[in-house]
């Protein structure tokens, strides 16, 4: 299987969903709107044996005008082939249709991505946080939250036994 | 005949209303080994459903190495799956190696495989004796943990830690593998085989343990690949992926070895797949403590490099690089990778998006046992209690790993 072939199939297919492609990266990557996800997923699965979910996780540019993005892993075990995929996402509206159906395993993983970066996956059956206390107010991993600076010097060393 | 009061007469039609009790297995639960909390719902013995709490353990992993140098993550990484530390150092030393292009020598290569195959033994003597003792036969699990101390040893001498190890550097190892190392890695290897089959006399085909493992907690392979099954609990199932063989690293394709499979994905092929993987790797750390190639045991990559300290305290320039390294003002190139390794329970994966600054801009730990535990609940469902301590056991999840 060549990864040109499989670009054209899926630009045959998924025309105006392909946003960018990324061949020079150490897997071959592909930028795609959120609205074609599950389609292009269960595409790929279905008629293009990548039958595995590596990974799935969410990422957060500021910068981007489309701030919060989620990076899938699909791996075709058969060729041994690997493909990325991105879509991005407003933090606004943060909605990319859930695909628990597809994978079962995109369960927790999509939990996680919730957790930590507030991405709505819509059709999920039960998206609560999971690492995290269900108390808990904001997403972590946003880059508008960053770790204390180890260099900081408001500290009153006397309470933490310095 | 029997003949039935009608006063406590059993009506079959309201067997709907029946009330199931609730049983909270964990969070701190001796046969859980580990944080985890399974809220049971029980039919008398028979489990009807189980609910999952995760996170006890939370640690923020990933938004911490946002903040640290790259050479300060492999900390990090030990205490993912603690049980197999120097795996997860040597997964993200050969992530970050891939980042920047790094190549190794075949003596790094071989050292890497020796140490990452102890790891890997040393995780499957604990998780397999623990199926031992879940099943009531404690002695296995006494007797085994003696030469889980050896491989601890063994890794004192490499590099001074026993459990969260920060094992060798990006580019290869801080020392050279000492004398005492290497005869303590071949007394371990003569001895090994004689424990081991004993312990599968002990329990191999006893009858038992058979009984208590065969049929139960079994996924088929379907479902295993669906739910992201890696590592020994997919090959149990029948499939015979292994990133060692799929997208061979550190030179595992110059060895010969046996990617075992099972068939019915139940606790018992589980148990008998880490057995076969475990001569595997006696085989491999043989093989390549015998064909160790001369050569340097560091590739001297410029920003991982720590200069030799004598230099550091008599010349300028190693003194230079030398703060700029433990400070992490280092240069990476902007890009992503993801790098998998076989780890003891699965692929481990890291996936880096580097932004060209002192930290990653994002780093994802692909963590099998967060992925692969998931599907507990439908392998324990319509068992009994014990049986879903024996699936839980058997899965290998280890509380580090699966928090983060």
């Amino acid at each position: 299987m060549e990864y040109s072939i499989l670009l054209q199939e899926l630009k045959n297919k998924f025309e105006n969903s392909i946003l960018s492609v990324d061949e020079t990266a150490d897997i071959f990557t592909i930028t795609i709107a959120s609205e074609a996800v599950k389609e292009m997923i269960t595409f790929l699965k279905e008629q293009q044996n990548f039958i595995f979910l590596t990974d799935l996780c969410g990422i957060h540019y500021p910068d981007q005008e489309k701030e919060l993005g989620v990076i899938y892993h699909l791996h075709n075990l058969v060729a041994n082939k690997r493909i990325r995929l991105k879509t991005f996402v407003s933090k606004e509206n943060p909605q990319i249709v859930s695909i628990v159906s597809v994978f079962s395993g995109a369960n927790w993983m999509e939990r996680e991505t919730f957790d930590f970066y507030g991405i709505d996956f819509v059709g999920h059956p039960n998206l609560i946080r999971i690492l995290n206390v269900e108390y808990m107010d904001y997403f972590p991993m946003r880059k508008e939250y960053p770790l204390e600076d180890a260099t900081r010097s408001d500290k009153d060393d006397r309470f933490f036994g310095r | 005949m029997k003949t039935i009061n009608s006063e406590h007469h059993l009506d079959l039609t309201k067997e709907d209303e029946k009330v199931y009790s609730t049983l909270n297995l964990g969070p701190t639960h001796p046969a859980t080994h580990g944080i985890f909390q399974n809220v049971l719902t029980m039919n008398g013995e028979t489990i009807v459903s189980a609910e999952q709490t995760i996170g006890y353990i939370h640690r923020a992993f990933e938004k911490i190495a946002e903040r640290r140098p790259y050479y300060q993550i492999t900390t990090l990484t030990d205490r993912l799956n603690y049980c197999s530390s120097p795996l997860n150092n040597i997964g993200w030393h050969l992530a970050v190696e891939k980042l920047l292009g790094v190549e190794t020598n075949k003596r790094i290569d071989y050292m890497r495989i020796i140490v990452m195959e102890l790891a890997r033994i040393s995780d499957h003597l604990i998780c397999n004796s623990v199926i031992g003792v879940d099943s009531g036969a404690l002695t296995g699990f006494v007797y085994l943990f003696e030469e889980r101390e050896k491989i601890y040893e063994i890794y004192e001498e490499l590099c001074g830690a026993r459990l969260t190890t920060n094992l060798g550097v990006v580019g290869g190892f801080d020392r050279d593998f000492s004398p005492i190392a290497i005869q303590k890695i071949r007394d371990l290897m003569n001895g090994l085989p004689k424990v081991l089959h004993e312990f599968e006399n002990l329990l191999m085909r006893n009858r038992i343990f058979m009984d208590r493992t065969i049929n139960v907690g079994a996924i088929s392979a379907d479902r295993a690949l669906n739910y992201g099954f890696t590592g020994p609990c997919l090959r149990a199932a029948g499939v015979d992926y292994d990133v060692r063989v799929q997208e061979p690293y550190s030179s595992y394709n110059d060895f010969d070895f046996i990617v075992p499979i099972g068939q019915n994905g139940d606790t018992y092929d589980r148990f008998c797949v880490r057995q076969t993987e475990l001569w595997e790797s006696i085989k491999l750390v043989t093989n390549a403590l015998d064909n160790l190639p001369e050569g340097k045991f560091n590739t001297e990559v410029p920003a991982f490099f720590m200069p030799p300290k004598e230099d550091v305290y008599s010349k300028m320039e190693p003194l230079i690089s030398h703060f700029k390294m433990v400070m992490g003002e280092i240069d990476v190139p902007t890009k992503e990778i993801y790098k998998a390794v076989e780890g003891a329970n699965g692929e481990l994966g890291f996936y880096v998006v580097a932004d060209g600054g002192r930290a990653p801009y994002r780093l994802h730990f692909r963590r099998p046992g967060f992925i692969y535990y998931q599907a507990f609940p439908e392998m324990i469902t319509g068992a009994s209690l014990s049986d879903a301590i024996l699936t839980m056991s058997s899965m290998n999840v280890i509380a580090g790993e699966l928090d983060a």
